[in-house]
Formats: C-alpha cells, sequence, structure tokens
C-alpha cells in the first residue's frame, strides 16, 4: 500500500525557501531570530552561540575540530541547515573555505540577549479592559473555534457555528484534504484522514503553512507575514493589545486568526484589542517539535472497547474513522475497534501506526500512567490486521530455466544479483527469477555468454 | 538455449499459496493461471492475473467477517 504522508513539513523548511533578500528582510527582526535558533538542531545552536561574538570567519576545519570524530553525521546536518537558513555564510580564501554569521543575524541577536526581548507593542492597561477573559475561558473559546474550523474543514453536517472563514479560504485549506467530485459530497482524501490523527501542533503548522503560501495570491507579503506570525508567539497569553498597532494588513490577519481560534478579538468603548490563546503562544514553542501534553480522553481497554470522555463532536468523528460508535452519552462516546472497522480506516489510507499513536497520545490521565497506555493486546491485533491485508506480494518477473551448463547459470544468478533483481533460483534444477525491469540487461548479458 | 517465460512472481506464507493453488484448480482449463509452482510459499503464474487474485483473496477474508447490525 502506498504509504502517503501528510509532511507537517517544518515551518524553517518554507522560511529557508525565501529568496535572500527576504531572508535578511526577516532577519531584521530580533523575535525571528530567536524564533529561528529555537528551531536548530542542538548541534546547530551551539555553534551558533559560540559564533555569536566573533567577528572574522572560522575556517571549516577549526569547526570541524570542536566534534568528536562519530558525530560527524550531526555535524553535517547542522552545517547545511545553517547554510540553508543563511545564517552562515561561506567564503572561499587561500587557505580553504571558512564559515561566517550572517552579520545583520549576528546584530540582532546579540542585541536581543543583552537587551532582552521588547515587543513593538505593551499590554493595555486594566482601566480600559476590564474584563479580561481568565485563562481557562480563553482556552475554552479556542479550543471551540478551532474544532469549529476543523469541523467545517471536514465539511461534516455536524458542525453547528459556521465561522466567518471565506469559503474561498476554506478551499485553499481543503485543497489536498478533501477531493471534490461532481455531484458528490467532498469526500476525505488519504492525507485528509492522516490529517485528522495528527496532533494539534501539526495541524495547526499545516493550516498556517497553507495560510502563509497562499498569502502571496492575496497581495500580502509572506516575509511580512511569517515575520508577524512569529512576532505574535512571543506575546503572553491573556494580555490584551491595542489594534492601533498593527497595520491594515496584519489587521486582516488577525481577523482570519481569530476564527480559527489563534486570538480572541474584543472591543471596548474607544479602543480594540485582541488577546492571545494558547495556541499562538504554542506556535514558537512547537518549532522545536515538542508537543505539548493536553488532556487525553480515550480509555482502550483489553476487550477492545474504546471509552472517550468527551462532548466534542470532532472527536466523535475522528473516532468514527477506525473504530464502531455504538453509544453517545451526555459526556461520554462508547465505540469497540472491530475488525470491520479497521479493515474500513485501512481502505481509507490510515495505517496502523497512525491510528496506535493516536490511541496513546490522547489516553485518558487515568491510563496514561500505566505502562503501556493503550494495551499491548490491542496494539498487536491492529497490526496483525494489517498485515492481514498485505500477505501476498507480486512482482512482475521473467521466469528463466533450460540452462545449457552450470556456469552459466552461476553467471546469470550473479549477475541478477549485482543488479538487485534476483527474487527466486533454484540450483538443483538451474532455474531463475528475475524481475522485469532487469530483463533487458539479463537478455543482452545471455547473448554475450553465448558468443 | 536459455528459456525466458514473462510473468508474475507471487510470495506469500504456505496457506496462501495453497489457497491461490486451489483456486486455479477451480477454474476451467482455459484460464488455469499458474505456470510454475516454485516451492511452498513462491508460485509463478500468469501476468495479469494480480488484480483477479487480489479480489479472489479479500473475498476469501471477508466470508468470515460478521458485522453486528445496527
Amino acid at each position: 500500500m502506498p504509504q502517503v504522508k501528510i509532511i507537517a513539513r517544518n515551518f524553517m523548511d518554507m522560511v529557508a525557501a525565501l529568496p535572500a533578500m527576504k531572508l535578511d528582510q526577516l532577519y531584521q527582526n530580533a523575535f525571528i531570530c530567536e524564533a529561528i535558533l529555537r528551531s536548530l538542531p542542538p548541534l546547530a545552536k551551539k555553534y551558533v552561540i559560540q559564533m555569536l561574538y566573533i567577528e572574522e570567519a572560522v575556517t571549516t576545519k577549526s569547526i570541524e575540530e570542536w566534534v568528536l570524530p562519530d558525530g560527524l553525521s550531526k555535524h553535517k546536518v547542522a552545517i547545511d541547515r545553517l547554510l540553508q537558513l543563511r545564517i552562515f555564510s561561506e567564503a572561499f580564501d587561500s587557505s580553504g573555505t571558512s564559515y561566517r554569521l550572517n552579520p545583520t543575524f549576528q546584530t540582532n541577536l546579540q542585541k536581543h540577549i543583552t537587551c532582552g526581548g521588547v515587543l513593538p507593542r505593551e499590554p493595555m492597561p486594566s482601566s480600559i479592559t476590564a474584563r479580561l477573559p481568565s485563562l481557562e475561558d480563553l482556552a475554552v473559546f479556542a479550543l471551540e473555534q478551532w474544532e469549529c474550523f476543523l469541523l467545517q474543514l471536514i465539511n461534516s453536517t455536524q458542525a453547528e457555528k459556521m465561522t466567518n472563514i471565506s469559503p474561498s479560504m476554506m478551499r485553499i485549506f481543503q485543497r489536498g484534504l478533501l477531493t471534490q467530485r461532481d455531484k458528490e459530497p467532498p469526500r476525505l482524501t488519504e492525507s485528509g484522514f492522516q490529517f485528522l490523527l495528527m496532533d494539534t501542533n501539526a495541524q495547526l503548522w499545516y493550516i498556517i503553512r497553507e495560510y502563509i503560501s497562499n498569502s502571496e495570491e492575496r497581495d500580502v507579503d509572506s516575509a511580512d507575514l511569517i515575520s508577524f506570525l512569529l512576532e505574535l508567539s512571543f506575546h503572553a497569553t491573556g494580555e490584551a493589545y491595542n489594534m492601533n498597532t498593527l497595520t491594515e494588513v496584519q489587521r486582516n490577519t488577525l481577523k482570519d486568526l481569530a476564527d480559527l481560534g489563534l486570538v480572541k478579538l474584543q472591543q471596548g468603548r474607544k479602543e480594540s484589542w485582541f488577546i492571545p490563546t494558547k495556541l499562538t503562544t504554542n506556535l514558537s514553542v512547537s518549532l522545536t517539535d515538542s508537543s505539548s501534553r493536553k488532556e487525553g480522553f480515550v480509555v482502550v481497554e483489553t476487550n477492545f472497547r474504546i471509552y472517550a470522555y468527551s462532548t466534542s463532536k470532532l472527536h466523535c468523528e475522528i473516532l468514527r474513522l477506525f473504530s464502531r460508535i455504538e453509544y453517545q452519552l451526555p459526556n461520554l462516546i462508547v465505540g469497540a475497534i472491530t475488525k470491520e472497522s479497521l479493515y474500513n480506516a485501512f481502505d481509507n489510507g490510515i495505517t496502523a501506526e497512525q491510528i496506535i499513536s493516536f490511541l496513546q497520545q490522547n489516553a485518558h490521565p487515568r491510563v496514561s500512567e500505566r505502562v503501556p497506555s493503550v494495551p499491548e493486546n490491542v496494539t498487536d491485533q491492529i497490526r496483525l490486521w494489517e498485515s492481514d491485508l498485505n500477505r501476498v506480494e507480486m512482482t512482475p518477473a521473467h521466469f528463466y530455466d533450460e540452462f545449457p551448463t552450470r556456469d552459466v547459470f552461476e553467471a546469470a544468478c550473479d549477475f541478477a544479483r549485482e543488479y538487485g533483481g534476483l527474487l527466486w533460483e533454484d540450483s538443483k534444477k538451474m532455474r531463475l527469477v528475475v524481475k522485469t525491469d532487469v530483463h533487458m540487461h539479463m537478455r543482452e548479458h545471455l547473448r554475450r555468454q553465448r558468443q | 538455449m536459455v528459456n525466458a517465460t514473462k510473468g508474475l512472481f507471487i510470495s506469500c506464507d504456505i496457506p496462501m499459496a495453497q489457497f491461490i493453488i486451489n483456486f486455479n484448480a477451480s477454474l476451467p482449463a482455459s484460464q488455469k493461471f499458474i505456470i510454475h509452482v516454485l516451492d511452498n510459499t513462491h508460485l509463478f503464474v500468469q501476468p495479469h492475473m494480480a488484480d483477479m487474485l487480489r479480489n479472489a483473496i479479500a473475498e476469501f477474508r471477508e466470508q468470515n467477517s460478521y458485522e453486528k447490525p445496527t
């Protein structure tokens, strides 16, 4: 079965793909420098800090000496990453290559370290913002908006509230996740199913990526958008910030972000302000691929029953993907994992690993301390059912027999083995099975052998 | 002179091999597709049988399924 994974593609890859001028523009913002620093692999971080106050270029050889011999592969990865992001610039001179830190990046990071980060705006005084929502209210709001958005994304008829995102925007997000055939309701694609089973941060990054890649079409500079988003992620959750410090473009972006649940917009008598939620501050945290643990809600029992303590329709839809929902109570969803429901999921392109990791990541706190959080007989059986679908392997091939001598046979075997096309051989009866791609070469070889 | 035959190489476990051999035996002579039985886990069959075999295996698998009425 082809494995198509939605790569919750690293935000940094997108940043690295920006043209050089835009990258330099980005590095003028100290927060972006810090965010990018956070996202680097550990060895790369060390190199940047070490080179931070060195004005001249350092030769490649001396940098290689900082690493023990068995760390060379990690060293290569780190250097490649730094070059890709244009943090390191290469210089060639008579004594060989040397690396230097990007000057804009360097000065800004130095300033940031010594002066601390100062946001371009201060939280508003509480005299104006009398009734700020509490952190719990904010979390509930963010979750609600995000779930509503996701439900609408998969076009479920279960979505009660429609969000204010324009249909064209929704279509952009849905591209790649849903297929639309005429006269049929849109169906989730394989990547769509995998998207639903990812954790919230990965989903968030996917949506943001789509939003940014689409920004050029709406005449919004993607570098500005990226810098605004990264700046937002350094604001304090729950504090109100005045909207009059933002440009027109940023205000429009904020409206879209409010629909996704990233910020909450509020209006007072004269002023209007926005409040970042936990989802926004997670944006910069998740750059280092650490996932935030939210409350799990699923208990899986050894009799293959699932008890999900949740009221969310989204969770119900997700569980319906691979299990058979039996009862829906006011605070509980009861289901069972059956062979038929799993075959359904496998037909839709979901793999056993994705299902198992979803169950493990969302395990209810009561069972999450137990090792393993999902019973082994359930995980083993899910994997066995998946391999049951792959019992037979078929390869187009050619069958050779009636070799004149044993030497010709041995030569042909070795030839096939070199090309990686040998599937089966029988030395007693001198018979050979070779992949079809190698057949042409085999024919040439046998013709040459005859001469 | 070496003889080359084009076809499909099948690698599976012993029960599935027996199932395929049985399926072959149940077809009329003009539709028999096994060219060689290589050993008890490998077979060599005619090239365009892949889909038909997959359907037959899926049917066999579904004979054992029971879906509780909702």
